[in-house]
């Protein structure tokens, strides 16, 4: 291997104690003067104790180093097929093993040239080196694996108080301690996951709510809001707590309103009225249709919908753009479920399955189902020119699968 | 899943910085004897910083780099903690395990050019 160096012949004896006679001798057949060099020289050996296998490098983003400084939370976290991921409170990066044919000598002291006497006695100093590495691990920021985190919410839904003791509600509940031991994701980011899968926190455990029993919640609030007259002046939180809180849990109540509700940026904890938000209850509603019958025919879809969401609201398909898919090729058009939860996380997976649903997309039909894997680098026009491949149909530009169709 | 927390012991915002070498290939004696103790060469500075390190009948000229990403030096450390889950051995033993930042790499000294040889006999006395 090029670049392998010989130590000093190991069959004359090296005495632990150099001079500063042997060190001018090396200098003299190196052809160098003692005045070409800092009169300080780092004489370095082997440590006695050489810990090779206990010493492992890291090498570290900037935001792992600052949250280490800090005395944050910074956790390995490692699956039963040996994979780590490195959480801090807010990131997740995938861990690397990189392997260098080079090696990197640790040592605990030593001295750099600005640090060292321009002039002076000639003077030596010890230095050792108690590990050699030839790797270390890498880290990349990666987009955390929540999928794991929906099948254990799944495991058991919430459908009501006087649902919890009976068969269907025996699997685990899981509190955030135990996502934190399952989930290859940072606290944060689950946090984050909880609040787009829906979940709540019911008695210490967290929740998500079964898709019957949370229309029926919602129902009994649009009732409510219909009859006051709330739909639109918003929904005066505490009178409808009072009316439904003999039926749903309070927890329950609230979630469900907050979530089919306007956020703005002055809804505090404590505000008592919430106006609903139009696109979420249309969708709601769309969800309840289409959610058990497969196929729907388009029209009669859109005239079902129409009439089922509250007064005053308008209907539209955009507001079901990934929840739904429309075929205008069949005749008569038809509409089916579609939710873009629970697709494959990994990239080319999503796009497989994508492709594998329905061979050509528009641009406005795919975005909902690819956006969540966008990163800062690539957005949704990036994905699909690297996973799909564009042509134009009719004069609209469409795009299918890069695989050759065999 | 396996939970190992990463921190700086007694972490007041401070690591100490230690130092690395890198050399192109591996460090070998001409027989195969334990490494520990043993001198591996000197190491001068030019009065311009250029590191210099002689290593036996070879001379290498260096430099000095600041690390774009820094390391930390890592090693397993066992918490003396009592078990919290004594129902769960497995995972109790798991959850004492922790790995300590004994400190950071900021630089490092690369000798990446091939070494020249300086000496065609290595005198006695040596």
């Amino acid at each position: 291997m090029a670049g392998e160096m010989d130590t000093v012949d190991s069959s004359i004896k090296t005495s632990p104690k150099r001079s500063q006679e042997d060190v001018n001798t090396v200098l003299k057949y190196a052809k160098l003067e003692t005045s070409d060099v800092r009169p300080c020289v780092q004489t370095i050996f082997f440590s006695e104790n050489l810990e090779n296998d206990t010493v492992k490098l890291l090498e570290l983003d900037a935001t792992v180093l600052d949250a280490l400084q800090a005395g944050d939370r910074v956790t390995l976290r490692g699956d039963k097929d040996d994979h780590a991921v490195l959480c801090t409170k807010n990131q997740t990066f995938d861990m690397k093993d990189a392997e260098l044919s080079n090696s990197m000598l640790l040592l605990r002291h030593l001295d750099y040239g600005p640090d060292l006497p321009d002039s002076g006695p000639q003077e030596m100093r010890k230095r050792e080196v108690f590990s050699v590495v030839h790797e270390y691990y890498e880290l990349r920021p990666v987009k955390p694996k929540l999928r794991v985190l929906r099948q254990m919410l799944n495991e058991n839904q919430y459908s009501g108080r006087e649902c919890e003791e009976d068969d269907q509600h025996t699997g685990k509940k899981y509190t955030m301690s135990d996502f934190l031991n399952v989930v290859q994701a940072s606290e944060e980011e689950i946090v984050a996951g909880l609040k787009r899968l829906k979940a709540l926190e019911i008695e210490g455990k967290w929740r998500v709510l079964d898709f019957d029993f949370m229309s029926t919640v919602m129902s009994n609030i649009v009732h409510l809001a219909e009859e006051r007259d709330w739909i639109s002046t918003g929904v005066a939180l505490h009178e409808c707590l009072e009316v439904l809180q003999d039926l749903f849990l309070r927890e329950v109540i609230i979630h469900v309103l907050k979530y089919y509700s306007i956020q703005t940026s002055d809804t505090n904890e404590d505000s008592d009225v919430y106006l609903f938000d139009e696109d979420k209850v249309c969708q709601f509603y769309a969800e309840v249709c289409l959610r058990n019958s497969g196929k729907f025919n388009l029209s009669e879809f859109l005239q079902v919908w129409d009439e089922s969401v509250p007064m005053g609201m308008k209907t539209s398909l955009t507001q079901i753009q990934g929840m739904a898919l429309v075929d205008r090729d069949s005749n008569p058009e038809t509409i089916s479920f579609f939710p873009a939860d629970n697709l494959p996380e990994d990239v080319s997976g999503r796009f497989d399955y994508l492709f594998d649903t329905r061979k050509k997309w528009t641009l406005d039909e795919i975005s909902p189902y690819v956006s969540d894997l966008t990163t800062p680098k690539m957005d949704v026009g990036a994905l699909l020119t690297k996973y799909s491949r564009a042509s134009v149909q009719n004069g609209i530009k469409v795009f299918s699968s890069r695989r050759t169709i065999s | 899943m396996v939970q190992i927390a990463v921190k700086i012991p007694n972490a007041e915002g401070t690591c100490k910085e230690w130092a690395m070498i890198e050399l192109q290939g591996e460090l070998e004696t001409r027989h195969p004897v334990p490494l520990s103790g043993k001198l591996i060469g000197d190491l001068h500075f030019t009065h311009s910083d250029v590191p210099v390190l002689i290593i036996g009948h070879h001379i290498l000229y260096g430099k000095v780099l600041q690390l774009e990403k820094p390391f930390a030096v890592l090693t397993k450390d066992f918490k003396h903690d009592e078990p919290m889950e004594q129902d769960h051995q497995q995972n109790a033993t798991h959850r004492q395990t922790e790995y300590h930042v004994n400190a950071i790499i900021k630089k490092k000294i690369l000798f990446k050019t091939r070494p020249k040889p300086i000496i065609a006999n290595v005198p006695k006395k040596l």
